[in-house]
């Protein structure tokens, strides 16, 4: 690292007579996400490509979350320029003054949903909890919406939802109650719980990650759970008997920040602007099944048209979903989240 | 006199008897040499466990903006879940330690028996598992214990059951996949304390008229007891920092300490929020460990007092 | 308290005990009177202690039958022989004080608690361990628990006592002691007593008979005095005593060593190949060139080495055949006075009365 750091020294000491100069050529940053298949798809979509175009040395490293930056933050040891996040932990540690402000003349905003544009994080991707269940157990008859889940009568069978995203499982259990997609927000937290109660007594698994989702439907632990849409299409595509759609849907953003003292600052922010960029953009798909987050994306011609309707965050599909509300769980996830363990607790 | 040496002149000032204060001066060296000589371990100790756990304690008192407060103590009272998890994490270990003795005490008794090969074959078996990470086996569990898992699907075919059992996803699959793991911690401490049993005093027992259950009863088992003391004490403390386990096993619905720990900190951003849950952990343990030592020790060690 | 009464004898008749294809016990008979103190005498591996784990039933014999009194108990389990045990390690229960280990057996026997409390009161007396009920067994002393042992084996007055080379974890002196009490205990309880030992003193200080055991056989049951004067195997009199081994011939009824005829008290055998048997205190120096009676034996021999041990000394003679031997006197003035020095030829007496044949191996 200090090898690194001293190469890249000697790089700029040779260019002092362009300090000034836009391009940093030979700089090093280093950007953290979740890791496995989805930064996978990450360095070939946008890492890669922005290594390539700005000339600069993208290091990698993987993040457990909100908990990581704050550590760097507040122990003045930030190793990482970017980080990637969940909307809501971007939104709780803009609340804390972790992260850097973002200079919106280099990154291009256009065509991100404001509601994922704030002064010093942006959004990057999405993802979405998908009602799934199992045609061998009901055929194409199954359950398709959250109302159906919650109606035990008519829809016998199993059933897993998310036990560790609060936000999520409050946000379906919402739509169970038959509240309209763009009412859900601000959820009423109460009701969303009374609905919860109503339906805990029948879910046989509370999951707590997406491999764990996927399991619980594959080998038929239950017949029908939320899950993200990533996992249901990987199920699909090993030709797991089961089928999802994004009616009521639950969209959630993940976002990207620069932690607070970053060291790379401005290659950062050149970078970040080159990830968000609708060209960029359009590569993510391609690779996972996490939508875009700019909408322009699919007006550059580079996702098929077939594939289109499969990708959560295309217009088509984002107006049959929930966009959870970052801001609104900043302010209310301790005491939710706090309630809901409480309910689905033995 | 003026040839006496200057030991004996020093002693003579200092009381009466020859070289007394050069002695005990000896000695004083030699303790701080020995000393010293544990300056390292004394050290490490100090610096792996007492600091980490003093700061611990120091963290937990303080709340989200770093003002003391008992904020992350009274969320304890004021959330029903955090003593649903308390009594949930104590029943899991209190199960599972009682699974682990159940199945632990005949095996280590079977080993203890055993020829000298044999039993170390045997012993090889018991602590095999070790060798694969608790991720592994927890998942091999609950490919054997899921609804449509080996267990089911045999059970089913061979029209014993026409429901397929819930045993994975809930308490039961906590309990089988966490005696699985815990149950060497019993076996080996209780197989050497098995093994230092002297055969002859089993002897002196049937010799002295008592039948092999009475025998035992008497005096196999109650010598067998430090051994399944130390046993049952790791594995319920192991119960109680219990995560990996319950995690994939518990289908979300049983939720212990550690996991509660995880979630808190993560919830939380204040690192305060999980150490008081660790420091309430810390103290109920060592409280726990401190009545066992003082029920199971003095009975196991002690003497057996006149009637 | 007195054991007498229920006293019972021992009979084994023909008992075999294999380990694997090992034979340890072979065809053993052994016969102990009531009341008798009975030594199984022996190196390790003669089976002696085997035997002794079979009469208790820890060891279950292969064939063979052993009846105490009318009773065959060969197949009767060890908790119902009625037979009390002291062990080697002594095999006090650890975690059982004094009291209870000694109450043991009368507990498991159903015995009252008062009565319980007065016999381990006067099983303590006996083996002079008067207050030391509470004690804990890790608090006593080898020769204490040794006590202990002794009296939890005797309490429940059973029929026979065996004892299991009791006395091997003590220091010399208190083994010695030990021996002595021992021995006025059994006469003074009577009881049928089998005793396992390595050490011939030790046998030969307590015993009534000693049973000399020699690869799974016993080679001579006697009396102690009749197996040392008169050992009828070259192991006896090799295991018991010190013993020098000269080869001697017989030939039409007389003894002969090279060409000197020997002199024997016992009928000799009519011919063959024997040993000589020669303890070292029989043998006397004799007075160069004296005259000596009828019935000694004379050897020729020259000394090589004195070693005085205060009380006595003990010469080493070599024979004209290379052959050494020991001889052993206690230091007398006349004896001392006549001392010849090292290096000189010596004359060694062996009374006729002394002189022991065994069969050559």
């Amino acid at each position: 690292m200090n090898r690194t750091r001293s190469v890249s020294v000697v790089a700029i000491a040779g260019l002092m007579a362009s300090l000034a100069a836009p391009a940093m050529a030979g700089d090093t940053i280093t950007v953290a996400s979740w890791g496995g298949t989805y930064q996978e798809a990450q360095t070939k979509a946008f890492f890669k490509p922005t290594a390539d175009a700005l000339g600069i040395t993208i290091k990698e490293d993987t993040t457990n979350g909100l908990d990581d930056v704050r550590l760097q933050v507040t122990g003045n040891a930030v190793k990482w320029d970017i980080t990637e996040l969940g909307a809501d932990e971007c939104a709780r540690g803009s609340k804390e003054g972790l992260f850097e402000k973002l200079d919106y003349g280099i990154i291009d905003k256009s065509g991100i949903n404001p509601k994922l544009v704030h002064d010093d994080w942006v959004g990057i991707s999405y993802t979405s909890v998908v009602l799934i269940y199992r045609t061998d157990v009901f055929g194409d008859k199954g359950p398709k919406t959250w109302a159906d889940f919650w109606n035990v009568e008519k829809f016998p069978g199993r059933r897993a939802l998310s036990g560790s995203q609060a936000t999520e499982t409050l946000s379906v259990a919402a739509l169970a109650e038959g509240i309209p997609i763009d009412k859900v927000y601000p959820v009423d937290i109460d009701g969303a719980l009374k609905s919860v109660d109503k339906i805990r007594g029948h879910v046989d698994a509370w999951w707590t990650s997406g491999a764990q989702a996927m399991q619980l439907v594959k080998d038929g632990e239950v017949d029908m759970a939320s899950i993200w849409n990533g996992r249901a299409g990987t199920l699909k595509k090993e030709g797991a008997p089961v089928s999802f759609s994004f009616d009521q849907g639950v969209l959630t953003a993940d976002c990207m920040v620069i932690p607070k003292g970053a060291k790379n600052k401005e290659a950062a922010m050149k970078a970040l602007a080159m990830f968000v960029s609708p060209q960029l953009q359009a590569n993510l798909p391609l690779y996972v099944d996490n939508g875009p987050v700019n909408e322009k994306a699919f007006e550059t011609g580079k996702i098929p048209q077939d594939r289109i309707k499969d990708i959560n965050s295309a217009p088509e599909n984002v107006k049959k979903q929930v966009l959870q509300d970052a801001e609104f769980w900043r302010d209310n996830l301790v005491e939710a989240t706090e309630k809901f363990n409480n309910l689905i607790q033995q | 006199m003026r040839a006496q040496p200057a030991l004996m002149q020093e002693t003579a000032r200092a009381d009466q008897s020859l070289n007394a204060h050069a002695l005990r001066a000896d000695a004083r060296r030699e303790s701080l040499r020995l000393l010293a000589l544990l300056a390292p371990s004394l050290f490490l100790v100090f610096a792996i466990i007492i600091v980490p756990i003093g700061w611990l304690f120091w963290l937990s008192l303080f709340d989200e903006a770093g003002a003391l407060s008992a904020a992350n103590y009274a969320r304890f009272f004021e959330q029903a879940s955090y003593i649903k998890t308390f009594v949930t994490t104590f029943k899991v270990a209190f199960i599972v330690t009682g699974a682990c003795v159940l199945l632990g005490y005949p095996l280590a008794y079977m080993l203890s028996q055993l020829p000298r090969r044999a039993a170390s074959i045997c012993l090889i078996f018991v602590i095999l598992p070790f060798w694969t990470s608790v991720l592994v086996r927890t998942y091999a569990w609950l490919v054997i214990l899921q609804r449509k898992g080996l267990i089911n699907s045999w059970l089913i075919d061979l029209g014993i059951i026409s429901q397929p059992l819930s045993l994975a996803n809930n308490l039961s699959g906590v309990v089988i996949g966490m005696t699985h793991i815990l149950l060497p911690f019993l076996v080996l401490p209780l197989y050497a304390s098995m093994k230092t049993i002297d055969t002859d005093c089993l002897r002196a027992g049937m010799n002295l008229g008592a039948g092999p259950a009475a025998t035992f009863r008497q005096i196999f088992f109650p010598l067998s007891l430090p051994g399944l003391a130390s046993g049952v004490v790791i594995v319920f403390v192991l119960c109680l920092g219990f995560f990996v386990t319950p995690a994939l096993m518990g289908g979300g619905k049983v939720i212990m300490w550690a996991m509660r720990m995880e979630q808190t900190t993560s919830l939380y951003s204040n690192w305060g929020a999980g150490a008081a849950l660790g420091v309430v952990l810390l103290v109920v343990t060592l409280a726990l460990l401190g009545l066992f030592q003082w029920l199971l020790g003095a009975r196991a060690t002690g003497v057996w007092s006149s009637r | 308290m007195s054991i007498a009464p229920s006293a019972l004898p021992i009979s084994m008749r023909r008992i075999e005990k294999r380990f694997g294809s090992v034979p340890v016990l072979r065809d053993l008979n052994l016969d102990v009177e009531a009341g008798e103190f009975l030594t199984l005498l022996g190196p390790s591996g003669s089976g002696k202690t085997t035997l002794l784990m079979v009469l208790a039933g820890f060891v279950r014999a292969n064939a063979g039958s052993i009846r105490v009194g009318d009773d065959e108990i060969i197949t009767t389990p060890p908790h119902k022989r009625n037979i009390g045990m002291v062990f080697q390690t002594y095999a006090l229960f650890p975690h059982m004080n004094v009291f209870h280990n000694i109450a043991f057996p009368l507990k498991q026997r159903g015995v009252a608690a008062t009565e319980t409390a007065e016999r381990v009161e006067k099983a303590l007396d006996l083996v002079k361990l008067q207050g030391l009920g509470e004690r804990r067994v890790d608090q006593l002393s080898g020769g204490q628990r040794q006590r202990v042992a002794l009296a939890r084996a005797i309490v429940f007055e059973p029929r026979i006592v065996l004892m299991d080379e009791p006395l091997s974890a003590l220091d010399k002196g208190l083994r010695e002691h030990m021996q002595i009490e021992l021995r006025a205990l059994h006469r003074r309880l009577g009881m049928t007593t089998v005793y396992v030992t390595h050490d011939q003193r030790e046998a030969i200080t307590m015993s009534d008979r000693i049973a000399v055991m020699n690869g799974g056989r016993i080679e001579q049951l006697d009396k102690p005095e009749t197996l040392y004067a008169t050992p009828q195997t070259r192991f006896v009199a090799g295991f018991i005593g010190e013993s020098n081994f000269i080869p001697v011939e017989c030939r039409n009824g007389s003894v002969w060593y090279e060409d000197r005829r020997i002199h024997t008290a016992a009928p000799t055998p009519a011919s063959g190949q024997h040993l000589m048997v020669v303890r070292p205190e029989k043998l006397r120096l004799l007075a160069a060139n004296a005259e000596q009676p009828n019935g000694v034996n004379v050897l020729d021999a020259t000394l090589s080495d004195i070693i005085y041990q205060g009380d006595s000394f003990v010469c080493y003679a070599v024979l004209r055949d290379g052959r050494q031997l020991t001889l052993r006197d206690y230091c007398r003035s006349d004896v001392l006075a006549r001392m010849p020095a090292p290096g000189q030829p010596v004359s060694l007496g062996l009374d006729a009365q002394d002189t022991i044949l065994v069969a050559a191996e």
